[in-house]
């Protein structure tokens, strides 16, 4: 039974096409990359799936239950968590505040009280590696700091699947390494991920299976060094003219200098 | 802005917890000195009869300021027509006790339920506002309301409701004493439970709050009716304490913007910040208020400290108080710095 499984899901803004038409299923416990080019719909995707954005056509199921009108605070009390590629933090309060949101708010059976779901809190700022700023209010944080509180915030809520868009966009190599063994270990502790992301080196570090968008349309899907090679999708990176001119080319995108 | 530590020496903090204590205690027991038999028995007299005036309004402002505070100041979202759910409130009490020969008290228990309902109402219909187009709404629907009850023959029309005179200075001003601690309880009691957070989530950025499990729309909706449901109460205690009732004076456009006023001058968003807000700023204007061209320059005035409030102490005159900030020239440049960002 796949966990989340999208059928033909479209979403328009004016006349552009978003989306037109994606299909994919998420398996529990894999670790699904997204990638495209910018404004190929990766974000409208999540927004979809997450509730912020409604669909147009299509149909969104969630353990084979569809959750096309279900209210985005319900899809996060079944198990649906995500980040925002643009940080959005509550900012009148602490880091441990925002954090202990996720589990006021999050799973209905994980639920505390104020002063129990900061203690939580804590937790989740150990795994990822906030909990000497636990006081600081979010807005001395570094924008690095601020994409670990996003993703501690919504690990907060215990989700089944975890929805990150482009949380290691901007670290430093030494950074994105401890990002992606915090990937792995959160997988370990039986969340699915889809994850968006630009960085080539991540999606071939940690995803078991990618899928490549382009201009609303799902242009390749399978093993993520397998979809990478694919000449259509060098084309929608790099253009036309470098797949033909390169036989053998690199790997396309920021991350060239491989996993 | 929870729980944050107090940074004030123990001795400080004590001190103005007893101060805070005495002044409570007078302002509760000072009253019962202005009664005859207390003045006959020659106890000194601490308090005369135009002080219980200014004192009960006092009171009835705090309780409009808190109950705006949970909705403008908790919420984010600024209601220009909460002085609907005033009068409401107060024509409830008027109709129930005037022409269906209700007690005045099983009168009173209807009045918040009744601008809660109507709370109700409204907030399904406009929370789905934001920003100016939620205030334009509010203010419209709070204008609209007086105009309607002003035109209804049952409700007395232009004429208004007259009641049966209760002569009790005292009831009224601890009625409202009162309703002022039940609207300054319930802020606190929000404050500290998972409704108040999930309020504060939607204030700070309502697609995030939706997105980590707040029920957004049934927690505005809970808010405003609270809200409503305070303002109500305040109302109805107000009617019957004027024993008349129409559409001037309890549907005052006026008494709408001063309890905005009162909310953020005090501090939007905390417990005591309305309270402060509602006694100065009630002081100033019972100090200023007259005839003429007095009141013209008090309504100016007002103004003007509005503007000054809001760019310069956004968080309200109460962020000095419990060690946070101090008022000092680094401290207007900083917040001059954050609200023209």
């Amino acid at each position: 039974m796949s966990l989340l499984a999208l059928r033909e899901v479209s979403k328009r803004f004016g006349g552009v096409n978003a989306l037109s038409g994606v299909s994919f299923a998420v398996e529990p416990g894999e670790i699904l990359g997204i990638i495209g080019p910018n404004g190929a719909g990766k974000t409208t995707l999540l927004n979809c799936i997450s509730g912020v954005a409604r669909l147009d056509a299509g149909d969104i199921s969630w353990k084979e239950q569809s959750i096309k009108d279900v209210a985005p605070y319900r899809r996060a009390h079944l198990g649906i968590g995500r980040t925002f590629q643009i940080v959005r933090p509550f900012p009148s309060m602490t880091v441990r505040e925002n954090t202990a949101m996720g589990v006021l708010f999050g799973r209905p059976h994980s639920r505390l009280q104020p002063a129990a779901a900061m203690k939580a809190a804590d937790e989740v700022l150990e795994l990822v590696g906030l909990v000497e700023k636990r006081e600081y209010p979010v807005l001395r944080l570094t924008v690095p700091d601020r994409k670990r509180l996003e993703l501690a915030r919504a690990l907060a809520m215990r989700p089944q699947l975890l929805l990150l868009d482009e949380v290691m966009a901007g670290l430093n190599h030494v950074e994105v390494e401890q990002a992606l063994s915090m990937v792995r270990r959160i997988r370990e502790n039986g969340v699915t991920i889809v994850l968006i992301e630009h960085v080539m080196k991540v999606i071939i570090g940690v995803c078991s299976r990618a899928i490549v968008l382009n201009f609303g349309r799902t242009l390749a899907e399978g093993p993520p060094e397998e979809v990478l090679k694919d000449r259509r999708v060098i084309e929608a990176y790099l253009g036309e003219r470098y797949a033909k001119d390169h036989e053998s080319p690199p790997r396309p995108g920021e991350g060239h200098d491989g996993p | 802005m929870i729980a944050r530590e107090q940074r004030l020496p123990r001795w400080v903090r004590r001190a103005v917890i007893a101060v805070a204590a005495l002044g409570l205690l007078y302002v509760i027991l000072g009253p019962l000195t202005s009664l005859d038999p207390a003045q006959q028995a020659g106890l000194p007299l601490l308090t005369d009869k135009l002080w219980f005036r200014i004192a009960t309004t006092v009171a009835m402002f705090v309780v409009m300021a808190a109950g705006w505070n949970i909705i403008g100041g908790l919420t984010g979202y600024a209601s220009f027509g909460n002085i609907a759910f005033f009068g409401l409130g107060a024509y409830a009490v008027g109709v129930l006790v005037s022409n269906q020969r209700w007690p005045f008290v099983a009168a009173l228990i209807a009045a918040p339920i009744i601008a809660g309902l109507f709370g109700l109402l409204m907030g399904v219909a406009l929370l789905r506002l934001r920003g100016h187009y939620f205030a334009v709404a509010t203010l419209g629907v709070g204008v609209a309301v007086g105009e309607v009850v002003n035109n209804v023959p049952s409700l007395g029309a232009s004429t208004g409701l007259f009641l049966p005179i209760v002569r009790s200075d005292l009831l009224f001003f601890y009625l409202m004493l009162g309703a002022a601690l039940l609207a300054v309880i319930v802020t606190w009691v929000i404050l500290r439970s998972r409704f108040g957070y999930g309020l504060l989530a939607i204030r700070e950025n309502e697609e995030a709050a939706a997105v980590i499990g707040v029920n957004t729309t049934f927690y505005k909706v809970a808010a405003f009716c609270l809200a409503a449901a305070l303002t109500g109460l305040a109302g109805g205690i107000f009617a019957q304490w004027n024993s008349f009732v129409n559409q001037e004076n309890v549907f005052p456009i006026s008494a709408n913007v001063q309890m905005i006023l009162m909310a953020v001058i005090g501090g939007t968003g905390t417990v005591l910040g309305p309270v402060a807000g509602a006694v100065v700023l009630e002081l100033i204007i019972q100090t200023l208020a007259g005839g003429g061209t007095n009141a013209v320059y008090s309504q100016i005035g007002l103004g003007l400290l509005l503007m000054g409030c809001v760019i310069f102490i956004p968080r309200g005159v109460i962020d000095f108080f419990g060690g946070r900030s101090r008022l000092s020239l680094g401290y207007l440049r900083q917040t001059l710095r954050e609200t023209s960002a």
